[in-house]
């Protein structure tokens, strides 16, 4: 009986031990875990933008870091998913240091075909979730997680249409011209063709315009837009009525209804 | 009716009294002062979301009772209650301090906060072994003497 207590007595202080040394260590690994952030770059691509978030961690720790899974998730006020996007470090051993680089992709193709057109008219703020999961010494699963909000700036900010004014009559076709003014509050240039179509109240197409356009981030645009209508159709070019806007890019196309005068 | 033996007192309980105190001194020193010396002081009170010195102190606090108690009643049936109990109290601690072993830490940084989520449940599972270990060993000792007693044979 003595000693069979004598050895549960040299077991439990064997396993105190083994906590306590492994619990002091991995305090100490935590602490020299060094994590380098750097500077969030954007780029074009060709079906939208590109965000790019390098990063380094250094482990001068004791033990490993395993299953490092970093993921965001871009969401729109709505709560619609914009973006699910994952980047993970199988392993980072113990001494060594792994660069990596966490990259979003927002394809402008997909936005718009969420039918998110007022994302394109109008500012808002998107809510980045963004969920680190790791584990320690593969035996403590951590997991950090927070909120971050990001503005968005609509390329069609502040969409205005004002008054349509005819400004030349011959006979075979009359020449009106309608303002148009917006704010390109996106961080990318808005270029492509602008096309305008009036329709009256019978929703006939009465008269239609295109004009090219390049308006630079964060710039204003405004200018008289030349619409071309049939002679017979005058009496249909009213003050107030119904436009219906196509803008094209190489990239992507987009289309709504705005009221004018 | 016990008597007060000043033999008794100077020969059993002094020494007893005695050890339990270096004991219970030398407990805290251990689990208090110890683990407060390896933490840097230079850590930002306000990146911690809980009082890590209070909790020290009342876990301090536990292990120097059980160590005073212990030391007092030690080779006792009362001594072997108390490792027991010693165990059980650790092991209900260390449950409700980790919340089940999953460590939930809001920590606010700058204008964000970040959720923490440490899952410490193979410690905690380390800490009950060890503890029902203890458990186990309490046991046998309480048994043996107990079975000690029953077979002492008194030839007065």
């Amino acid at each position: 009986m003595k000693i069979a207590t004598s050895m549960l007595t040299v077991a439990t202080v064997i396993l105190w031990v083994v906590i306590l040394f492994f619990s002091v260590t991995a305090v100490y690994s935590v602490m020299n875990v060094g994590v380098d952030i750097g500077e969030a770059q954007m780029f074009p691509t060709s079906t939208g933008i590109k965000f790019s978030l390098p990063f380094s961690i250094s482990n001068e720790g004791y033990y490993e870091l395993a299953d490092l899974n970093l993921t965001t998730r871009v969401t729109d006020p709505d709560g619609a998913v914009l973006d699910l996007t994952e980047t993970l470090v199988d392993s980072i051993p113990q001494g060594e240091t792994v660069n990596a680089s966490h990259t979003i992709e927002v394809d402008l193709d997909d936005i718009l075909s969420m039918n998110h057109l007022t994302l394109m008219l109008n500012d808002s703020n998107f809510t980045v979730e963004i969920f680190t999961g790791l584990s320690f010494a593969r035996a403590i699963p951590v997991q950090l997680s927070t909120n971050v909000s990001l503005p968005w700036g609509a390329p069609f900010a502040d969409f205005a249409v004002g008054d349509l004014s005819v400004s030349q009559r011959n006979s075979s076709y009359i020449e009106a011209a309608i303002p148009v003014s917006f704010e390109n509050h996106a961080p990318i240039n808005i270029s492509g063709t602008l096309k305008l179509e009036i329709y009256d109240s019978s929703d006939e197409n009465i008269a239609s315009g295109v004009t090219g356009i390049n308006v630079a981030a964060n710039q204003y645009y405004g200018d008289n837009i030349l619409i071309y209508a049939r002679p017979q159709d005058e009496s249909k070019l009213t003050d107030i009525g119904r436009v219906h806007i196509l803008f094209e890019t190489p990239l992507f196309t987009v289309d709504w209804w705005e009221n004018y005068g | 009716m016990v008597e007060l033996d000043s033999n008794f007192i100077m020969n059993t309980v002094f020494p007893r009294v005695m050890k339990a105190a270096l004991w219970g001194a030398f407990t805290f020193m251990i689990v208090y002062y110890l683990p407060l010396s390896l933490i840097p002081s230079n850590i930002p009170q306000n990146i911690l979301p809980f009082d890590y010195r209070a909790q020290l102190f009342e876990f301090a606090m536990i292990s120097v009772f059980f160590a005073i108690a212990g030391q007092l009643f030690s080779k006792t049936v009362i001594g072997c209650g108390f490792g027991i109990a010693r165990a059980i109290v650790i092991v209900a601690y260390f449950l409700v301090v980790s919340e089940g072993g999953i460590l939930n830490l809001t920590v606010p940084v700058s204008e964000y906060t970040l959720n923490l989520t440490i899952d410490i449940s193979i410690i905690l599972l380390m800490i009950i072994a060890v503890n029902l270990l203890s458990i186990a060993k309490n046991l046998l000792g309480a048994i043996n003497i107990l079975t000690e007693k029953s077979t002492d044979v008194n030839l007065k």
